[in-house]
């Protein structure tokens, strides 16, 4: 699959938005749907719906075979060492909660600690902060460097005896610095610590090896990763998704109800409480084909070119101003403009089609750092080319011209 | 849609150079605003004297051209009105805002109203609604004095 024409896989692209040809930058958000991804759910659903795991009917055996083996293609695609360590959710947010909610049930104590970092994502902060409220949990964060980079020593230097559980972003979702899970999960297990890693970002755009990062649990957003909403993946090493508690109780969890006792299912099952996302979690197989068929390779260069080519094109700009500047980026350029709110730009640009986000994109303790109050988002998918940076730029400066900036 | 009706000059320039942001001296009254969405915040001071007359109103806050601009000519328009009279203007701005073609109100001069009427492109930008309607909810919140902070996603 040839990466240079890969927008044409794309339904959305040949729409016209608002008589504009789209301009997509807002991917870090949720990436567009290549067609195999939206046929396929429209085939499940007109020619083979069943629900699965519960009944013996063919549709519902065929359903079933569909489900599991997309459970297997993301155990290959994460180079997971086993196929129960792949847990669906209805999203990353739940698999977070899922991972800090058990953790708290059997394995933290008062007083215990945890490392956050100064870039999470509100989902991989909230959900530690009910600890601190149940649990009497104490939260430390690392701190960013001037470049929006948390170096490992700023982790390194809160581990204490008490510290339990160090949860990170594998990629920033602002300043786009990728974080070094496999140096950062080398120091934690050599003291026993348990790591979670926040993969939003960096499932859709970087090579994910389970194996070989080490990680204890990591978390996934599909449709971030050209897949359907309501769909997120739990990754978790299986002695823990062995110890810990269910998360949720229902149907299809378990193994015996009786009056007096109930016992759980084994894994992954466990963890799949209720009628899943079926038609999502068939149709993310696409995705994972779609990755594959063009090679996380071939993504992460045309990729890096890209983002380079576009922070090249906004330094260039007078008057804005980048937000951070990691020497390990992924694809995310949040920026701002002197005398112009991030808002006001998102629906300037909107006029000529050109999509972003404005806002603090779920990040408030990172813009309280930064002493903003929300910034202006572009991201990028394997769709993007140079000429969507070249449109960003020419309606970042009509913004200008109506704010009547140099 | 047309940009040119969302920014109008008079809100570029209410949104550049504010009235009134600063801190009332000897308030009496005052709630603060919250858009969670854009991280938008405001806060209203209000000097209410004994014939429940707005003395002096002012703000403090940040936000995008519109909110700034709503807030600026917002309390530019309630300086010297009753408490009841203010009620009437917020009143008839967010029916404006929400459904009405034109302001009804006999409490504001032409030109006053034609500055409110410049807000009415947000109309067309449901999103941008809230940056125009945020510095309103929280005077009424700060007349009513309940010191409940307000929220666009409540």
């Amino acid at each position: 699959m040839n990466i240079d024409n890969i927008k044409k896989e794309f339904p959305i692209f040949d729409e016209k938005i608002q008589n504009n040809d789209l301009v997509y930058l807002d991917s870090a958000n949720s990436s567009q749907k290549p067609k195999i991804v939206i046929d396929k759910i429209n085939e499940f659903y007109t020619k083979q719906f069943s629900n699965v795991g519960r009944s013996v009917h063919y549709l519902a055996v065929a359903a079933t075979n569909m489900y599991e083996n997309t459970r297997s293609s993301v155990q290959k695609y994460i180079n997971a060492k086993d196929k129960n360590e792949i847990v669906f959710t209805k999203g990353a947010t739940e698999a977070l909660n899922l991972v800090a909610n058990t953790l708290g049930q059997k394995y933290l104590e008062e007083g215990d600690e945890i490392i956050l970092t100064e870039l999470e994502h509100h989902s991989n902060y909230v959900p530690w902060h009910y600890l601190r409220k149940s649990k009497n949990i104490k939260i430390n964060f690392a701190e960013i460097n001037d470049d929006g980079e948390v170096p490992i020593e700023n982790i390194e230097k809160l581990i204490t005896s008490k510290t339990k559980v160090i949860a990170i972003n594998h990629l920033s979702n602002v300043t786009g610095a990728i974080l070094p899970i496999k140096e950062i999960t080398e120091i934690a297990h050599s003291k026993g610590i348990i790591v979670v890693v926040d993969g939003c970002q960096g499932a859709p755009h970087l090579k994910l090896d389970m194996q070989d990062l080490d990680c204890d649990f990591y978390a996934i957003s599909c449709h971030k990763m050209y897949g359907p909403t309501g769909l997120g993946i739990l990754y978790g090493k299986k002695k823990w998704l062995e110890e810990l508690p269910p998360y949720q109780g229902g149907g299809g969890m378990i193994k015996e109800v009786k009056k007096d006792r109930i016992t759980y299912g084994d894994l992954p099952n466990k963890y799949e409480a209720g009628t899943m996302a079926t038609a999502q979690v068939i149709a993310f197989d696409q995705s994972i084909k779609f990755l594959e068929n063009i090679g996380i390779e071939n993504i992460i260069n045309h990729e890096k070119e890209l983002i380079a080519y576009g922070q090249d094109i906004l330094r260039k700009n007078n008057s804005v101003k980048l937000i951070g500047n990691p020497k390990n980026k992924g694809g995310v350029l949040a920026f701002t403009i002197e005398g112009v709110h991030p808002h006001d730009i998102a629906t300037i640009l909107d006029e000529d089609g050109v999509a972003i986000r404005a806002g603090h994109h779920c990040c408030q303790i990172l813009h309280d750092k930064l002493e903003i109050p929300a910034s202006a988002r572009a991201s990028i998918g394997v769709y993007n080319t140079k000429d969507d940076f070249d449109q960003l730029n020419e309606s970042i400066n009509k913004c200008k011209k109506i704010f009547d900036l140099k | 849609m047309n940009l040119k009706e969302l920014y109008q000059e008079i809100i570029l320039e209410h949104g550049k150079n504010p009235r009134n942001l600063r801190k009332t001296e000897n308030f009496n009254k005052d709630a603060q605003g919250k858009n969670p969405l854009c991280g938008d915040n405001v806060h209203i001071y209000l000097k209410l004297n004994d014939q429940k007359k707005v003395e002096d109103i002012s703000f403090e806050g940040s936000g995008c051209a519109i909110s700034m601009a709503s807030a600026s000519i917002m309390t530019d328009l309630i300086k010297g009105k009753s408490d009841n009279e203010a009620k009437e203007i917020i009143e008839d701005f967010l029916g404006m805002i929400k459904e009405n073609p034109e302001l009804k109100t006999n409490l504001l001069k032409e030109d006053d109203k034609t500055k409110l009427m410049c807000l009415s492109g947000v109309k067309q930008y449901p999103m941008r609604v809230k940056c125009a309607t945020l510095s309103w909810h929280t005077l009424v919140s700060a007349m009513e004095n309940d010191g409940k902070e307000i929220s666009t996603e409540s």
